[in-house]
């Protein structure tokens, strides 16, 4: 198959899935029973003030009608307006995208970083002191709560010791961003030149990625170990071994064995590590995209709520698509899979 | 590999398979299982016997001894509206169990039948409940949850129902997958061709045998139902103050952090990682265990 | 195609924000306000969370009220109301008629001068919307607003009013620079109302200038504005989500004043040098609300029982750590008229069981409490007044609601929630707007449903009386029927705190609880 032909596959995949996407988030803010439009009229709004709302937001129409103009609105890029910051839910969102971005693939990046080789050691010596030990703090790993790691570092590193910003933002309040380049402070900071602005920037990443590196590592050290354990236990490797290869090439060939399956898993919990980020965000006033989306959800804005969930599973999809094609392209034959 | 089916055509034969046998066997093998257990089962005997244990109402105030640190009267000091951390911790022990156990059962009422049917008819009725699950996993879990919950009304019943539904498709695909392995067996074919009604061969012959997996989930899937009621509640969303549920008290002592008064939300925030480690220990044992694959390489 | 439109309008937006803040003037003279919001509007009409924050500074009142030193500290003078954007006045002899003459040369951050169109355009706009603007015409009788010459504006009453001249200090009806509105405005909008979301156009000392919903709004010196020049020329109003954070903002000298501390964090900060601490006695009751159309609170023995039953010097306690005030009658102490003869809840729990048994609840009756996170004190409030009549037998549950929600349910529209906490209290220091607020029939402050025909009349034919013991009289009379019938549990009037940097200085307190920037200095 080439690649051509994958490629338009997996489009067409796409498309059934997305429209039930786009359903399932138009349901989802319909289910409930607060009413948005009370939200959105205010107090001492008046009766014709509530129908004529209601007439604006299309609610009188049946909900059959409604999917389909939201439908239709989605395609112009209209995802509506969010009444708490009263303007388009789309750009509330492209705004915020960005900071969310960098303080995700940081906190993966670095989770990666650390739980791929502790895993990998894991695995060579299964049952080993080392094993027992990493499996327990994956296993603590999985079962803290990412918001309140973040309070006791607060606590700690702030409260305590002074060695850490509040968690407020992404710089000191009074310091001005540098000039927008990639949309990271830190990195906008070094491109303009400006030390200062990079160091605080530098400074208010440390707590909230260790976080999010905390517990994005869990997951990759177990399942790192258990992909690694399976490929040691292929034929491939047990020929290797037994016609008496060194040992550093049997461990070069249990790696490009499980790169891909290990890479798959990676992308896939990125995906899944979108509401730690959230939390992660809210506890220190981030101010990025998860932060607006649980605001918006706890505090009742519809349209801001729906978009958040609609671009959350724009962005796994995005994801899962861009793993499919790299493993398509490291090894095409998995697709057959 | 031939451990997986050597397994299966052990295990298929025997009608007395019992789970809670080789729970007791497990523990000689798995320590972290057995460690587990001990933790679960010190949070049961709290929260079953919590009214022996607290020295305070949970919900009753004090109002001329608002946040006090730790103290003799207040092991765990009090919280911002004058009341007993310690009783309110094991007192949330409950709403732990009481949120848990209720949601992995309605998982397991509606993911067990679903894996069960779409295991053995396959066919179309299969390939869309299958896509839709891959659909679902494109929301983050968390997210759908906290959403569905405000959308849908903040009560504790709702979160339990949310978090059943939402899990209920983890069991629906272990359950499928070893129908699937066993859809074509002997034991299921004779069954077949004895003239055995479809539910019958679905309840009676392939349940009995499909059901481990599903079983060897449940601890794990508890642990991320205690761990996510809790996270609803830290940001106020389904169970409210001044209840005491070990996310809604991390909520309240979230403000109190920064300011030096660490006990509101240090103490909840220590029993909710014992009861969720807890369960995961003994899943990661139970797994171990039941699952003939990864105790093949091990 | 449209997304690289969108991220483009973004990335330049925030290039924009950044430029113009590095650009700014010395550090010296920008204010860093740290609030829980955004202002969610700029529309005084629709008050929407931080709108009044905000719409305080950027438009100012047709006349004033007058400063008077107290305990070594300015504080308004609620008897007198003074020249301000309107130079001088004439009254008609039915007191019906007042022509206002303008002062001239007041100007815009537009450029544009003040005119008697401006006032008959924005006092149009508050009728034409009927809401926060159009009660306060109402309760001060304005019927009609008509420009008479460029800078000569009549009211035209349909009675007399004690209310109106104070009435005139508010920011709402806003007096808008209605030539620059104007370019905004479209068909189905004649008003400007989406424009003004995210602008402001008054003839204020500020004006917003940049808004980051969610994050900041910049807010520069209007360089225009009549008045003395303010201190600070620019204010940076930063959302702040977590209260311990923004104290912690203010304790290391990051910001420089923070919205309404809660009152854990006050008395934390009182022990600290680094942050300035001043009170006022507060004018707003942190009462609980019992709507007589929900069974039980139907009988108002019940109603009665439960201010008994609540022992508002321990709320004062455990919530305020015994800074705020009984509350003891409607019309607060900062107001002429305040006046506590009526009351007679003291904390009596036998009393109130006794009530409860004759009213047929012996074994005390199962309700929630609602509350919202509007005000810091709603939630312990409400947990503790749960608590207090729990002890009695009853079961009261503290159930939490969305703030918006809180206030749409309270809507006179809606009102259908039986029990919940709140605060309110009155923005015009009159003892007539104060009653006509939250207990007439029709008042927007009501929100619990209760009406009482006597207490209307009464204040009805205050709202007319212009002498000022006769009108103390009448709502003394009306403040008696009021707590007999027990619509609220008043427990206290919560103090104000404000926390600042300790060199700032000049803070004045006004009713509706807003500092005024223009009033601050930083030595």
């Amino acid at each position: 198959m080439t690649f051509g032909r994958f490629f338009l596959r997996r489009m067409l995949m796409v498309i059934p899935l997305m429209l039930g996407i786009v359903f399932a988030t138009f349901m989802l803010v319909r289910i409930g029973g607060l009413d948005p439009v009370g939200l959105l009229a205010g107090p001492t709004a008046t009766a014709a003030e509530f129908d004529l709302i209601r007439g604006e937001l299309g609610l009188d129409k049946s909900l059959f009608e409604q999917f389909f103009i939201y439908l239709g609105n989605l395609l112009q890029g209209d995802f509506g307006e969010s009444w708490l910051s009263n303007r388009p839910v789309l750009d509330d969102m492209l705004d915020r995208v960005m900071i969310s971005l960098e303080l995700l693939l940081w906190g993966v990046g670095i989770g990666t970083l650390i739980g791929i080789p502790i895993g990998l050691r894991a695995a060579f010596r299964p049952d080993g002191s080392f094993d027992h030990i990493s499996r327990f703090f994956s296993l603590l790993g999985f079962s803290i709560p990412t918001y309140w790691l973040g309070l006791v570092m607060l606590f700690v590193f702030f409260y305590l010791l002074g060695w850490a910003p509040p968690g407020v933002g992404r710089i000191g309040l009074i310091m001005s961003p540098p000039p927008t380049v990639t949309g990271s402070y830190f990195f906008d900071a070094l491109i303009a030149g400006e030390w200062e602005v990079a160091r605080s920037a530098a400074s208010h990443l440390v707590l909230p990625v260790i976080c999010m590196a905390i517990v994005s590592s869990a997951p990759i050290i177990k399942h790192t170990r258990a992909i690694t354990l399976e490929v040691l236990s292929n034929d491939t490797v047990r020929y290797a071994k037994a016609s008496g290869l060194p040992k550093d090439v049997v461990k070069r060939i249990v790696l490009r064995n499980s790169t891909v399956p290990i890479l798959t898993f990676v992308g896939t919990e990125i995906t899944g590590l979108v509401g730690t980020m959230s939390l992660i965000e809210f506890v220190f006033a981030w101010g990025g995209l998860g932060e607006y989306g649980l605001a918006a959800i706890v505090r009742g804005d519809f349209a801001a709520v729906q978009g958040y969930v609609l671009f959350l599973a724009l962005f796994s999809v995005i994801v899962f698509l861009i793993i499919d094609f790299v493993v398509y392209l490291i090894e095409p034959r998995a697709e057959l899979t | 590999m031939p451990d997986g089916a050597n397994f299966r055509a052990e295990a298929a034969p025997l009608p007395g398979f019992s789970v809670t046998r080789r729970i007791a066997g497990m523990s000689r093998f798995s320590p972290t299982a057995a460690i587990g257990l001990t933790i679960i089962l010190i949070f049961g005997i709290l929260a079953l016997g919590s009214n022996i244990f607290m020295p305070y109402d949970p919900v009753s105030s004090f109002p001329e001894r608002v946040l006090q640190a730790p103290n003799a009267d207040h092991w765990f000091g009090t919280d911002g509206n004058g009341m007993d951390v310690f009783s309110r911790v094991i007192y949330g022990a409950r709403y732990g169990f009481g949120i848990a156990i209720p949601a992995v059962i309605i998982s397991l009422l509606i993911g067990v039948p679903v894996g069960l049917w779409t295991g053995y008819r396959g066919g179309i009725g299969d390939e869309v409940v299958m896509r839709f699950f891959d659909g679902l996993r494109v929301f983050p879990s968390i997210i759908l949850a906290l959403a569905v919950v405000a959308a849908t009304g903040q009560s504790l019943i709702n979160v339990i129902i949310v978090l059943g539904v939402l899990d209920s498709p983890v069991f629906a695909r272990v359950v499928r997958s070893e129908v699937l392995a066993l859809r074509s067996s002997v034991f299921v074919e004779s069954a077949v061709a004895a003239g055995n009604p479809t539910w019958r061969i679905m309840f009676v012959h392939l349940l009995p045998n499909a059901i481990q997996g599903a079983m060897a989930q449940t601890a794990v899937r508890a642990a991320w139902a205690v761990r996510i009621s809790a996270t609803l509640a830290f940001l106020g969303v389904g169970i409210q103050a001044p209840t005491p549920e070990w996310g809604a008290m991390i909520r309240q002592g979230a403000e109190f952090m920064v300011s030096g008064q660490w006990w509101v939300a240090l103490f909840p925030g220590l029993a909710l990682i014992m009861l969720v480690l807890g369960l995961n220990m003994l899943g990661d044992g139970l797994q171990d265990f039941l699952n003939p694959r990864r105790r093949s390489v091990k | 195609m449209l997304e690289w439109n969108y991220m483009k309008r973004g990335a330049l937006a925030a290039a924009a924000l950044g430029s113009t803040l590095m650009a700014g003037p010395a550090l010296a003279a920008t204010l860093v306000v740290a609030s829980p919001n955004t202002p969610e509007g700029f529309d005084g009409d629709a008050l929407r969370p931080h709108t009044q924050n905000a719409v305080v500074q950027t438009y100012e009142g047709l006349t004033k009220y007058g400063r008077m030193m107290k305990d070594g500290r300015e504080v308004l003078d609620p008897s007198k109301a003074l020249p301000h954007l309107a130079e001088s006045w004439k009254v008609s002899e039915d007191g019906k008629t007042y022509v206002l003459t303008l002062r001239q040369g007041v100007k815009s951050p537009y450029g544009n001068e003040l005119t008697a169109d401006d006032v008959e355009w924005s006092w149009n706009k508050s009728f034409d919307q009927k809401r926060t603007g159009n009660f306060i015409a109402t309760v001060s009788n304005v019927e009609a607003v008509k420009a008479v010459g460029k800078y000569d504006v009549e009211f035209t009453l349909n009675a007399p009013s004690s209310i109106f001249l104070k009435a005139l200090t508010l920011y709402v009806p806003g007096i808008y620079d209605s030539t620059e509105v104007k370019k905004h405005v479209t068909a189905e909008d004649p008003w400007g109302l989406k424009w003004m979301e995210n602008n402001t156009a008054g003839f204020g000392a500020y004006h917003l200038e940049t808004l980051k919903p969610g994050d900041q709004a910049v807010f520069i010196a209007n360089p225009n504005y009549f008045g003395p020049k303010p201190y600070f020329d620019r204010v940076i109003y930063k959302q702040i989500p977590s209260g311990a954070s923004r104290v912690t903002l203010l304790k290391t000298g990051q910001v420089q004043w923070i919205d309404r501390p809660a009152i854990q964090q006050v008395l934390d900060m009182q022990k600290d040098p680094s942050v300035k601490i001043e009170k006022a006695t507060g004018r707003s009751s942190a009462a609980a609300r019992m709507n007589p159309k929900c069974k039980p609170f139907d009988d108002v023995r019940v109603r009665q029982a439960v201010n008994y039953a609540i022992d508002a010097e321990l709320i004062n306690k455990a919530v305020f750590g015994g800074t705020a005030t009984l509350a003891k009658s409607v019309v607060p102490p900062i107001v002429d008229g305040y006046d506590t003869s009526a009351f007679t809840y003291d904390y009596n729990p036998e009393k109130a069981k006794a009530l409860l048994a004759e009213a047929g609840y012996p074994d005390g009756f199962e309700m929630d409490i609602l509350y919202s996170d509007l005000w810091w004190h709603q939630e312990p409030v409400a947990i503790q007044i749960a608590d207090q009549l729990n002890k009695l037998g009853l079961k009261i549950k503290p159930v939490k609601l969305i703030g918006s929600e809180m206030r749409s349910r309270g809507s006179p529209k809606v009102m259908d929630m039986c029990f919940f906490t709140f605060e309110d209290g009155p923005i015009v220091l009159d003892p007539v707007y104060t009653m006509y607020l939250i207990a007439h029939t029709k008042g927007v402050s009501n929100r619990g449903a209760y009406s009482n025909l006597k207490v209307d009349a009464l204040i009805d034919a205050g709202r007319q009386e212009l002498d000022a013991d006769k009108k103390n009289e009448m709502m003394k009379e009306a403040q008696k029927l009021w707590i007999e019938d027990a619509p609220w549990a008043m427990t206290v009037y919560s103090a104000t705190f404000e926390a600042m940097n300790p060199k700032i200085s000049g803070w004045v307190h006004y009713p509706d609880e807003h500092e005024r920037w223009a009033d601050l200095t930083m030595k």
